[in-house]
């Protein structure tokens, strides 16, 4: 019997609080090592009582990070409970602002939270393996990693008044049209964007050529794969169907995010704050799936922008047409969607209608109950509310992007733990694989828990006796 | 001389305060010169150094007592603590949660949601802390600096951060002091 | 005058001015919240407390009146220290979540208040309890959270509309804002004017259209005229990126004051029909999309034969929410050019008909304005529902009730305004004139008749009563006292008297007024409400008379954006010809030959005559579908096609006839 544990607290570069607490096997190597999403603020219950239309301004504080996912999932949800579907316009100036923040968040993933690791080592000094760090170690880089999420985040800025928790989608459109001389600010601003997102590029792909061995040996796994498609299978990020395909990349599903419950639910552990999202038809846990950017590209045939379009086909040829299973492969993957977001924004740009002030469809047809689904940059985001006749919330069920990663997210932390942490000798630096273990699904866990936690760490390496032989501190 | 240390953390918040403060954006070349940023939760240190920081920041309220100990911790080592956000300021979005009873906000989120399986079961491991009252940080510590907002805007967390690591307390007010 | 010192500086103000209003004339601003200009002070907030000399502690600046010789302090660090106390208690006793607000930003005066304090934050913890929020009413929603019980909406309530439904229930921390005796909103007495969601300085009260659309600093704001009845309150139209997003009563308006109706306020707002964007051609016995061009040359094509037909030619219709300008344009083109004898409005004449043709007879107005209802001590509601319509015509009489005015109700139905009079005379129907008689009757045998009495005998009439009405000779008399002794009393009526086919009731009428001193050589206490926004203007215009098809070979409609009665649908369905000029479809253009899409009320400028005369200006805030005209471009178009030269000097036009009521350009 061992009760040999190692706690890892907080795990930080990721939005969140999280705890990892690896169970050490007699004589060295890994038990089990479990994920702790450790907090809860109970959105779906502190909902009730408000008014459907307010929930556009109150689901943002979900997340700072993806404020947007949640003001347009709520947004789409009133759309459908009040029966006011909004005008074309006003879905491309969302879809719009939308861009804006995959944009931003998948920037900042990348360069600011995992770039750390990548650029300057998994066991890099932990004092300056950070944003910081990389502003010592290469200020040019950094100045465009700053840069590309500053694009994504005065896009939405101009749409919604502010950059975070903007104000802009309302049930039936939006409150605010797109005067010309923003939108040729914008246009002027996507060459240096998708400059920018191919240096990361470049960077991930060097980066994986160095490290092959560790990018077969962290955290690859079999699993099943979610995200909204196109009619035509292409890569769909703010409305589209939801398409669920298995491990071997064969569809199980492509249904209308509208009846989601028919597909998805969710399973509760005791041991984290973070419920676990599965395909129903085929139980717990055979239904796991993965969501986000390497779950939606093993989802999509395509990218509708051209691009986009030649890395994903790069991304594909990694197993040969097969689902890349890789974790670390995540990071790959956000960037051809950074990609993407950047084409897709001048494409909303050059369409006709997007300068139109036919932006709010003020007539309803009232429904009372409405879904909202699209993909946040972590996964696919749905929204649920019930309404009475006046509008008041009855209930709200939110199933969050990055939940759907949970089980994936805590077998990434197992897996890894087990295949690094070999023997009782713990350096920091494994530790800190564990976590990037973590962070390589950009986890949104403030979304996730609707809820925030976190914790401090301190590892206390405990021989099987239970005493203690090793104190590893994080300062 | 050496530059004064900054520590921050993040409680029962939505991380949008720590976001605000990256849309400072270039400008975080200048705060770097200005201060020597320790842990954070973007930085990989794990918690205020022991020896004490300067000045420490929390966003998010208190819901919980994994929060409690972190602002009692972030308290006792910093010498300026400030209190990032609306959440942090008053309690913010997540104090609605005030208006039920725990029991009735766990229920609903593990076992009454609509898509939670048969087996629903109120998460209860040793490893995870207790849902508490959400507080704003002052009923927990004692605050120096308040900083309202939802984010603060990313002017006014520059403004504060450069006016601390000089040596000031800040003023907030007129564009650089709003609620929203 | 009196002279006092505030903070330094001395001024002379009138007797009775509070500290408040005079610091406001020298320049200094006190903070407040529940203070108000339109409604009287109450001193609930305590923001806008002062140090005066001699005084032992601060006093509300609202609720105190200046003394010769006070000095005055607004600014000192005791004071500054108690407006954050104030405001602290303010927000820590209930529960304001400012990040979602839809104030938030620079709308909610609370909070405004706060950030001019300086306020990071309030050092009293919240206690979290509850708060119910009402969404009963369908147009706004009731938070009590965000309430600080300033009663500005209990006072709008009573004082400026006369409803009395919100009031405040228990007291101390208890207080709680209700409807009548604790009713939700949608099922209580409340009429939807509004008026409480335009007072209330927080989030407490949240109009569910406009709700995230834009703070006031979004918006561009509009003064405009309401053109929802002839009252033509003055409104403030708040627009974004050509949306409607909200309307506001116009403080500085002279007809309203700043106070609207759910006519004026919500209903333009709920608009849902579907908008015409491109004119419409009926081909093989269907609507088809069609050119501008096509269209005006089908439409000439047929009406060109009917030049100078009087009697069967060309039949037009316009609707009163034309401005005049184009009212003036149609009336030339249809009535002058055409000469057609049928050319009217959708209203017919039916509120104004009888009223022009006394004021010919009598060869000068006779009608007053509504000022007279804010110091009448005296009203007569006759023939009229001021509830149904014309509210706001009806808050001026209902807020009055509380002063002493004295209300008298003839009605031979349920009137809406029984509740509040002093007298309600309910007889058989068809009796007015016997009423009125007998009131006549009544004063003149009561000595208290202002002009030469006509020549009848008093006390037959009165013996009479009975057996023609049903009616008691002693209440007759006590309204007779009523109205004989009234200091000011006015007539209002309506559709109930206008309406008729002789104007046997109206002489009756101005009979009584003369007799009670309502209508002399100087002045007159007689008020029609007459009908829609441009009633008067087209009895001027002479577009009054009933509307009667006889074998006209094409009818005109200008409708704009009214809503064609169903009435009128029917009796045009066999109309050899049918041009319908809208702004919506409706079954109306259904059964048109041609369909011209044209601009709605937001999207026109023009004038507006309202029912005491008074000339206003409506402005755009809006720009019409590229594809909609203006009405005045298609007249225009028309006559020039038709090689006809129109008249667009509406001000003459509206001087042609005597009018009812003198018209004011001011």
């Amino acid at each position: 019997m061992t009760n040999n544990k190692i706690t890892i607290e907080p795990v930080t570069r990721i939005e969140g609080h999280a705890k990892i607490t690896i169970h050490m096997k007699e004589g060295g190597g890994v038990e089990r090592a479990y994920l702790h999403i450790n907090e809860f603020r109970g959105f779906e219950k502190f909902c009730e009582g408000r008014l459907y239309f307010e929930m556009p301004s109150i689901t943002p504080r979900i997340c700072g990070i993806c404020p947007v996912s949640h003001h347009l999932a709520a947004a789409k949800a009133g759309d459908a409970l009040a029966g006011s579907p909004p005008p074309r316009p006003a879905s491309l100036l969302r879809e719009l602002m939308h861009m804006g923040q995959i944009i931003q968040s998948h920037g900042m993933h990348f360069f600011e939270l995992a770039g750390p690791d990548l650029l300057l080592g998994f066991d890099a000094d932990p004092a300056v393996r950070n944003v910081i760090g990389l502003i010592g170690a290469d200020p040019e880089l950094t100045l465009k990693a700053v840069n590309l999420r500053k694009f994504g985040q005065c896009i939405i800025q101009i749409l919604g008044g502010r950059r975070i928790h903007p104000n802009f989608a309302v049930p039936g459109g939006v409150n605010k049209a797109l005067k010309i001389e923003e939108r040729d600010d914008i246009l002027g601003g996507i060459d240096e964007a998708i400059s920018a997102v191919q240096v990361g590029l470049k960077i991930i792909k060097e980066w994986a050529e160095k490290n092959q061995e560790d990018i077969q040996k962290f955290a690859v796994f079999p699993s099943g794969y979610m995200g909204l498609v196109s009619p035509e299978n292409g890569l769909e990020l703010y409305d589209g169907t939801v398409r669920l395909k298995d491990s071997a990349g064969e569809q199980l599903e492509k249904f209308d995010g509208q009846d989601y419950l028919d597909y998805i639910s969710e399973h509760v552990e005791s041991w984290s704050y973070l419920k676990f999202p599965y395909y129903k038809k085929m139980g717990w846990p055979a239904g796991v799936y993965r969501v986000g950017p390497l779950g939606r590209l093993n989802t999509v045939d395509k990218i509708h922008t051209p691009l986009a379009d030649a890395e994903l086909k790069l991304f594909k040829a990694l197993n040969n047409g097969l689902p890349v299973e890789n974790t670390l492969y995540y990071h790959y993957a956000r960037l051809i969607e950074a990609l993407y977001a950047v084409e897709q924004v001048r494409v909303l740009l050059e369409d006709q209608d997007i300068l139109s002030t036919d932006i709010m469809n003020t007539c309803k047809d009232y429904r009372g109950e409405g879904v909202g689904v699209l993909e946040a940059p972590r996964g696919t985001l749905f929204h649920h509310y019930w309404a009475d006749e006046d509008g008041r919330l009855k209930r709200v069920n939110l199933i969050v992007a990055t939940g759907h990663n949970n089980w994936a997210m805590s077998k990434a932390v197992d897996s890894v733990a087990k295949a690094y942490i070999t023997t009782s000798e713990i350096r920091e630096g494994l530790l800190n694989r564990v976590e990037a273990a973590v962070r390589a699904h950009d986890p949104c866990l403030s979304c996730s828990t609707h809820a925030v936690g976190q914790m401090p760490i301190e590892i206390d390496v405990l021989d099987p006796d239970g005493d203690l032989r090793q104190t590893l501190r994080r300062d | 001389m050496s530059k004064p240390k900054i520590s921050s953390d993040w409680m029962a918040g939505c991380a949008g305060c720590h976001m605000s403060l990256l849309d400072i954006d270039e400008r975080i070349v200048t705060i770097a010169e200005l201060a020597d940023i320790r842990a954070t939760p973007i930085t990989d240190l794990k918690e205020p150094d022991a020896g004490g920081v300067d000045v420490g920041i929390l966003e998010g309220g208190i819901n919980n007592t994994a929060n409690e100990e972190v602002a009692l911790r972030m308290r006792s080592r910093c010498k300026i603590l400030v209190a990032l956000g609306d959440c942090a300021v008053f309690g913010g979005v997540p104090a609605m949660r005030n208006f039920f009873t725990l029991e009735e906000s766990l229920r609903r989120a593990y076992i009454e949601t609509e898509s939670t399986d048969a087996e629903g079961k109120i998460p209860n491991d040793p490893e995870l802390c207790r849902p508490t009252k959400v507080r704003g940080l002052q009923e927990v510590v004692p605050v120096d600096v308040f900083v309202p907002g939802c984010p603060p805007d990313a002017d006014v967390i520059f403004y504060v951060l450069s006016e601390l690591t000089q040596g000031r307390i800040p003023e907030l007010k007129d564009n650089l002091l709003h609620w929203d | 005058m009196i002279s006092l010192t505030i903070d330094g500086k001395t001024i002379e103000v009138t007797p009775g001015t509070t500290i408040l209003r005079a610091a406001e004339m020298a320049g200094i601003h006190i903070p407040t919240l529940c203070d108000h200009d339109e409604l009287t002070p109450y001193g609930g907030c305590r923001l806008c407390i002062v140090e005066i000399q001699g005084f032992r502690i601060p006093v509300t600046s609202c609720t105190m009146p200046v003394s010769q010789g006070m000095v005055v302090q607004t600014n000192t660090a005791n004071l500054r220290a108690s407006r954050e106390q104030i405001l602290s208690l303010l927000f820590s006793e209930r529960n304001h979540f400012c990040p979602f607000c839809q104030l938030t930003g620079g709308d909610c005066e609370l909070q405004n208040a706060a950030l001019n304090e300086g306020m990071t934050h309030w050092p009293m913890f919240t206690s979290w309890n509850t708060f119910s929020v009402d969404t009963s009413h369908p147009f706004f929603v009731l938070d009590n959270n965000r309430c600080i019980l300033c009663r500005r909406c209990v006072r709008a309530c009573g004082e400026l509309v006369g409803n009395f439904t919100l009031g405040v229930a228990e007291r101390g921390i208890h207080s709680m804002l209700v409807a009548d005796s604790d009713q939700p909103l949608g099922e209580s007495s409340c009429i939807s004017c509004g008026n409480c969601v335009q007072v209330c300085p927080t989030g407490a009260l949240i109009d569910r259209q406009s709700a995230y659309r834009g703070l006031e600093k979004d918006l561009e704001i509009t003064p405009s005229i309401c053109i929802g009845c002839s009252v033509g309150c003055g409104v403030k139209l708040f627009t974004r990126d050509n949306q409607l997003v909200r309307i506001e009563g116009d403080w500085n308006a002279p007809v309203n004051c700043g106070i609207l109706c759910k006519t004026g306020r919500f209903k333009p707002l709920e608009e849902s029909r579907d908008r015409l964007t491109t004119p419409m051609l009926r081909l093989d016995g269907e609507l088809q999309p069609t050119s501008w061009d096509e269209a005006l040359w089908a439409i000439v094509d047929h009406l060109r034969p009917l030049i100078g037909r009087k009697e069967d030619g060309v039949a037009a219709l316009a609707s009163t929410r034309l401005p005049v300008e184009s009212l003036t344009l149609f009336k030339s083109l249809f009535a002058d050019r055409f000469q057609s004898s049928m050319v009217t409005s959708v209203e017919e004449g039916r509120p104004t008909g009888l009223l022009a043709a006394m004021a010919t007879e009598l060869r000068q107005p006779f009608e007053g304005r509504l000022d007279s209802l804010h110091t009448a001590d005296c009203v007569v509601a006759i023939g009229v529902n001021l509830v149904e319509g014309h509210e706001v015509a009806g808050f001026f009489v209902k807020r009055a009730i509380p002063r002493g005015l004295k209300l008298v109700v003839i009605d031979p139905q349920p009137n809406d305004l029984d509740p509040l009079a002093a007298y309600t005379i309910k007889a058989v129907r068809g009796s007015d004139v016997d009423i009125l008689l007998a009131l006549q009757a009544a004063v003149v045998d009561e000595d208290l008749a202002k002009a030469s009495p006509p020549a009848f005998d008093a006390e037959k009439i009165l013996a009479s009563l009975p057996g023609k009405t049903g009616l008691q000779v002693r209440t007759i008399r006590e309204v007779a006292r009523l109205l004989g002794t009234a200091r000011q009393p006015v007539i209002l009526f309506g559709k109930g008297i206008t309406a008729r086919s002789d104007n046997e009731t109206l002489r009756m009428l101005i009979k009584l007024a003369r007799l009670i001193g309502a209508l002399d050589e100087d002045h007159s206490g007689l008020i029609s409400v007459k009908g829609e926004a441009n009633s008067l203007a087209a009895a001027q215009l002479g577009l009054d008379q009933p509307f009667q098809l006889n074998g006209n070979k094409a009818v005109f409609v200008a409708l704009g954006d009214d809503y064609p009665s169903q009435r009128l649908i029917e009796r045009l369905e066999k109309a050899p010809f049918l041009v319908v000029q809208a702004s919506y479809a409706s079954p109306l253009t259904e059964i048109a030959n041609v369909v011209l899409p044209v601009e709605m009320w937001a999207e026109q400028d023009g004038h507006y005559l309202n029912l005491d005369g008074r000339l206003q200006l409506a402005h755009h805030a809006l720009r019409a579908p590229s594809g909609a005209w203006a009405h005045r471009t298609i007249f225009t178009a028309l006559a020039d096609r038709l090689s006809l030269s129109i008249s667009s000097n509406w001000k003459e036009e509206l001087y042609k006839r005597v009018p009812s009521v003198a018209i004011n350009e001011n």
